[in-house]
């Protein structure tokens, strides 16, 4: 009796999924070529503000898109599978790190006659920014456009007004970066007991390794690759100074939390708790840190032995596909995120990224009622001493990737700098090479 | 043992059957404690209990914090202030209704048709004689030794071709042939009931769909409820294949609804939206846990008649 | 009840050709009605096989000795990529992380027996201890593999305030080489506790009672009724945890890819599907990880063989 209770049940439910499954059959409609298809990832905000966007677009032009949106984990492999079974969407996030491979095997669009066409203030946006997503075959930077750039980010420098106040330590200049020593110096004043209770609770930074070091490294003459970007160049002098010199900063002089300090509480952590003199401050970051309970703003980055501060920018493309039916409207919906103002109005109003176009750029400056006060800060990185991680612009990002796998001894000074830099650069370039060869292979398979 | 159960009927009717285990809740030796070894039993197995449940409940309270107060140091267990709004948040924050509606479809669907393809697969593989049935189960099992990222791409460009994408017939269609697992466990299982049952019922002029139906698969109702509750929560918390295939919101399943609640930047992500979306997953595996785990309890009526 | 159950043999119950001493004899007439319903019978799994399984395979098959990039057609490569995968250093690291991972199983399956039978017997709050046992199991990955995350920190992650109370400093689990897999051990008995548990428990109540019932008639003591009636009765049940154990425990990816998203300490913690994914997806090499993942599949399809080989010499049949 309860067997026959069960099966009823069973049958019951089979008869409810299976008039679910009629009806959940997804959109077929999506193979209509007429709907645009923008796939997207990013959090839920972010989706909210490019879904309003996406709806200007929708009412000015008439066009229908649906957005399909991706957990920013399995993006890429979302991306890939959809290439590969030959549903690419129309539009879709490019990472810079792609551009080569995907230009090279037919998955983007060329862009060129679009823009060169359309009443959109294209040329009103970062020429870097453009400048990353062209590729002639042989080097990213000349050639046809390939994508626009949704944002450039740049990856700037800042500091805790209200602990450099508190130490009563003199705050850096907006325009003219510090040197190593004078930046030693500032860091170890910060550094300190301020409750009096025997425990350090403030320190000069905290450096994160993976986003910072490029500043260090470039600022002091060195680089990951040579001009041609194929050879890989981290056993230079420059670079070792400069990597000796940040993990100095925590083993010689303790002006940033120590290991054990940092396995508890990680450097940012203590940044939103105001612990920290100096650290990073990226545009992403801004609505978070202007709920904090201290003052901030952004200055230069310290610079190293050529006197000029560097840092990275940070970027992600809007891409068109090339096997899209309709990449006329797919491109317009391309420029019109990049740059339409209206679009931009939203985008960046949100606070999270910094105005695409100059125009714009130079009106939200002014607005010094929000913090960061120095916004300039950000457009000099994007305009002068910005530049880009060379992983965005070789074929494969595995040789930078190798770089980090062994790298903590050395930031816990248990192994010495030059050494792993002189047995780590055969392992990075024998990746750096093999990419090169893929991307020959992979140019003459597909012409 | 068999002789006692020779003929056919529920095997709840033969001799041998406690009089307390028809009884189905309750019993009177249940309330009380018949030893020492139980006691300590017992404060053993709440020490464990214990250790079970710490993280979960530090699910339940980050799911009462606010963004912020997640990362207080030190790290509070109780949330100060409450945000019971987050469990109202997640209904807006993402389409977790049609999720629901959409993984109940899948898992109720496969389930169902699933468990009885492979009860009846898992029968012909331990009981029945087929040539070469042997070498045909391992094969079978190779087909899930094989790491899915191999298979991944073909199998999508094979549903691609057939343009299934987009759909929810990918996630449920494979599994309407059945669970290996299941029929792995089954047939292990079913190799602890005794063949003169099925030969004295064949004898009887039974047919072999007859014989399962009715004799068999009673006597493997707990492994079967065993393994639906597995299975369930399989399908109910698989990710990566909806992750895949799934790109409108409107198919989308309740983990991949869950999944995007993730930022780009960690920093960014709204971990008790996620926690409490997560607990709200949790309630129906729990249930379906909750329904079919009396089937192991109540089959203690059926191992009398297998003395 | 007979005396001769507790000296007899116990049927094969992890026999792998299913074959009891006593089973009808020859073909003929009689067995066809069998053999047409047993084909049937077994229909379903072996097509779905055939659709899912074994075509998606034969395309890996060729893959594997492509290069492939993931975005457009193979171009064949011949024994390229199991050239380079007996010099890469990462697939061996990777394949022993795994192999050190699944030190888990026999901790695991020995925890949820005893657990099984403490919740076998009679006793108060019986069924909220199988729920409580359970509840870990439950939720998705993702939201366990998170809340570890914090679990593990090593400074106010729950593990480690756990230790302090009884005045060991932990370290951070999650960034040192020497205890990240550990840690996984941990999170992974944690987890999988439940489920083996389940059907430990569904196992225990089909052994027959007037089993040890006679045992016991005959003089045996709790212990010796535990090693010699109810192990050997729960042998296909272990059978089947460890089988699938390792070919679960061999594939191991969404915990690391959320934990440990660059492989863990000095690739601590990558494991070979972990490893083989991100050789597909992140750096272009299909072709690559569809060699390794062939490799791993041949690797599990031969310990697996062997295990049922094992297991069907040692027979027992119970009358």
């Amino acid at each position: 009796m309860r067997r026959r209770r069960f099966l009823t049940a069973a049958a019951g439910a089979a008869a409810a999924a299976a008039t679910g499954v009629a009806t959940g059959c997804g959109n077929l409609h999506s193979n209509d070529p007429d709907v645009l298809t923008f796939m997207f990832r990013g959090s839920t905000e972010e989706r909210d503000v490019f879904s309003r966007a996406v709806d200007v677009f929708v009412q000015r032009t008439g066009y229908q898109v649906d957005i399909i949106s991706t957990s920013a984990d399995q993006y890429a492999t979302k991306l890939q599978t959809a290439i590969l079974g030959n549903s690419t969407p129309d539009v879709f996030y490019l990472e810079p790190p792609r551009t080569m491979a995907y230009v090279t095997n037919g998955v983007l669009a060329d862009l060129s006659e679009y823009v060169e066409a359309t009443d959109l203030p294209v040329d009103d946006i970062w020429p870097a920014g453009l400048d990353l997503y062209r590729f002639d075959g042989e080097k990213i930077g000349d050639g046809p456009l390939y994508a626009m750039p949704k944002d450039l980010g740049p990856f700037s420098f800042g500091y805790n007004k209200t602990l450099f106040e508190e130490m009563g330590v003199e705050p850096p200049d907006k325009d003219v970066p510090l040197d190593w020593d004078e930046f030693l110096a500032r860091c170890t004043a910060l550094t300190g007991d301020r409750d009096g209770d025997g425990t350090t609770d403030a320190w000069g930074t905290s450096v994160n390794i993976g986003a910072e070091i490029h500043s260090y490294v470039w600022s002091n003459g060195g680089d990951w690759v040579d001009a041609d970007r194929r050879t890989v160049t981290v056993d230079t002098p420059e670079f070792a100074e400069a990597l000796q010199y940040i993990v100095d900063l925590r083993e010689k002089h303790g002006v940033t939390p120590s290991i054990n300090e940092t396995e508890g509480l990680d450097g940012y952590q203590r940044w939103l708790r105001g612990q920290i003199g100096f650290f990073p401050v990226a545009p992403w970051d801004l609505t978070l840190y202007r709920t904090l309970d201290f003052e901030f703003d952004l200055c230069p980055y310290p610079a190293g032995a050529t006197g000029t501060s560097a840092t990275n920018i940070g970027s992600l493309g809007i891409g068109v596909s090339a096997t899209s039916r309709r990449p006329d409207r797919a491109a317009e919906l391309a420029m019109f995120l990049a740059c339409d103002p209206e679009a931009q109005a939203i985008i960046v109003g949100e606070g999270q990224t910094i105005p695409n176009t100059r125009s714009h750029a130079a009106k939200w400056v002014e607005e010094t009622d929000v913090e960061p006060q120095n916004k300039q800060e950000y457009i000099d990185i994007v305009e002068d001493y910005g530049r880009f991680v060379p992983n965005a612009m070789t074929y494969t990002p595995e040789w930078l990737d190798a770089f980090y796998t062994n790298l903590q001894p050395v930031l816990e000074g248990r192994q010495d700098v030059g050494e792993y830099l002189e047995a780590t650069q055969p392992v990075m370039q024998g990746f750096l090479d093999t990419g090169y060869e893929q991307l020959r292979i992979d140019q003459k398979a597909n012409s | 043992m068999a002789t006692t159960s020779a003929v056919p009927t529920a095997p709840l009717q033969t001799a041998g059957v406690e009089p307390d285990a028809a009884r189905p809740r309750r019993r009177r030796g249940e309330s009380r404690f018949r030893s020492p070894a139980d006691v300590i039993v017992f404060v053993v197995l709440c020490a464990g209990a214990v250790t079970m449940l710490l993280p979960l409940a530090w699910m339940i309270s980050t799911s009462l914090k606010t963004q912020e107060s997640v990362f207080a140091i030190p790290p509070q267990w109780i949330p100060n202030p409450v945000e019971w709004g987050n469990y109202a948040r997640i209904w807006e924050a993402g389409p977790i209704l049609s999720g629901i509606r959409n993984s109940a479809i899948v898992s109720l669907t496969v389930i169902v048709v699933g468990t009885i393809t492979s009860s009846y697969a898992a029968y012909g593989f331990s009981k029945m004689r087929i040539p070469g049935k042997n070498a045909l189960f391992l094969a079978l099992l190779g087909g899930i030794m094989i790491p899915f990222p191999a298979l991944m791409i073909p199998t999508f460009m094979l549903f691609s071709r057939i343009g299934w994408v987009d759909t929810l017939l990918p996630l449920i269609v494979p599994g309407l042939f059945g669970n290996l697992m299941m029929v792995f466990f089954l047939r292990q299982y079913l190799m602890s009931v005794p063949d003169s049952l099925i030969e004295a019922a064949v004898i009887d002029g039974a047919t072999h769909p007859q014989i399962f139906w009715r004799i068999v698969l009673p006597l493997i109702r707990p492994a079967i409820a065993a393994q639906v509750i597995l299975w369930f929560m399989g399908t109910w918390n698989d990710y990566l294949g909806p992750i895949i295939y799934l790109n409108s919101e409107n198919v989308h399943t309740l983990q991949l609804v869950i999944a995007n609640f993730n930022a780009t930047y960690a920093v960014q992500t709204d971990y008790p939206l996620i926690m409490a979306a997560s607990l709200v997953a949790l309630v129906p595996v729990l249930a379906v846990f909750l329904i079919f785990q009396r089937q192991i309890i109540e089959s203690i009526a059926l191992t009398g008649s297998k003395g | 009840m007979s005396a001769t159950t507790s000296t007899s043999t116990l049927t094969a119950p992890g026999r792998g050709d299913g074959a009891a001493p006593r089973r009808r004899p020859g073909r003929g007439r009689l067995t066809r009605p069998e053999r047409i319903w047993g084909r049937i019978f077994i229909a379903p799994p072996v097509i779905g096989f055939a659709l899912f399984a074994l075509a998606p395979l034969l395309f890996s098959l060729y893959a594997a000795f492509t290069h492939w990039n993931g975005l457009s057609s193979p171009v064949f490569s011949g024994l390229d990529n199991f050239r380079t995968m007996s010099g890469d250093a990462q697939f061996w690291q990777s394949l022993w992380n795994t192999l050190f991972l699944m030190l888990g199983i026999p901790i695991g399956l020995a925890v949820s027996l005893a657990l099984a039978l403490a919740l076998n017997r009679r006793m108060p709050g019986r069924t909220a201890f199988r729920v409580i046992y359970y509840l870990p199991g439950v939720s998705s990955v993702a939201a366990i593999s998170i809340l570890w995350q914090w679990a593990l920190n090593g400074d106010f992650g729950l593990v480690n305030q756990l230790l302090a109370s009884v005045g060991i400093e932990g370290p951070n689990w999650l960034a040192e080489k020497m205890w990240v897999k550990p840690a996984l051990i941990i999170m992974g008995v944690w987890k999988g506790i439940g489920f083996s548990m389940l059907l430990y428990l569904a196992a225990l109540q089909s052994i027959p009672r007037t089993l040890l019932e006679a045992a016991m008639l005959d003089g045996a003591g709790a212990w010796r009724r535990f090693l010699h009636v109810t192990v050997p009765m729960l042998r296909p049940v272990t059978f089947f945890l460890v089988v699938t154990g390792i070919i679960g425990g061999a594939q191991m990816f969404a915990e690391i890819n959320i934990m440990t998203p660059t492989g863990g300490p000095e690739f601590g913690s990558a494991t070979i599907v972990w490893y083989i994914w991100q050789q597909g997806f992140q750096n272009l090499k299909l072709g690559y990880a569809t060699a390794m993942s062939l490799v791993l599949g041949l690797m599990i399809f031969a310990v697996t063989a062997f295990q049922f080989y094992l297991n069907s010499r040692n027979v027992f049949t119970v009358e």
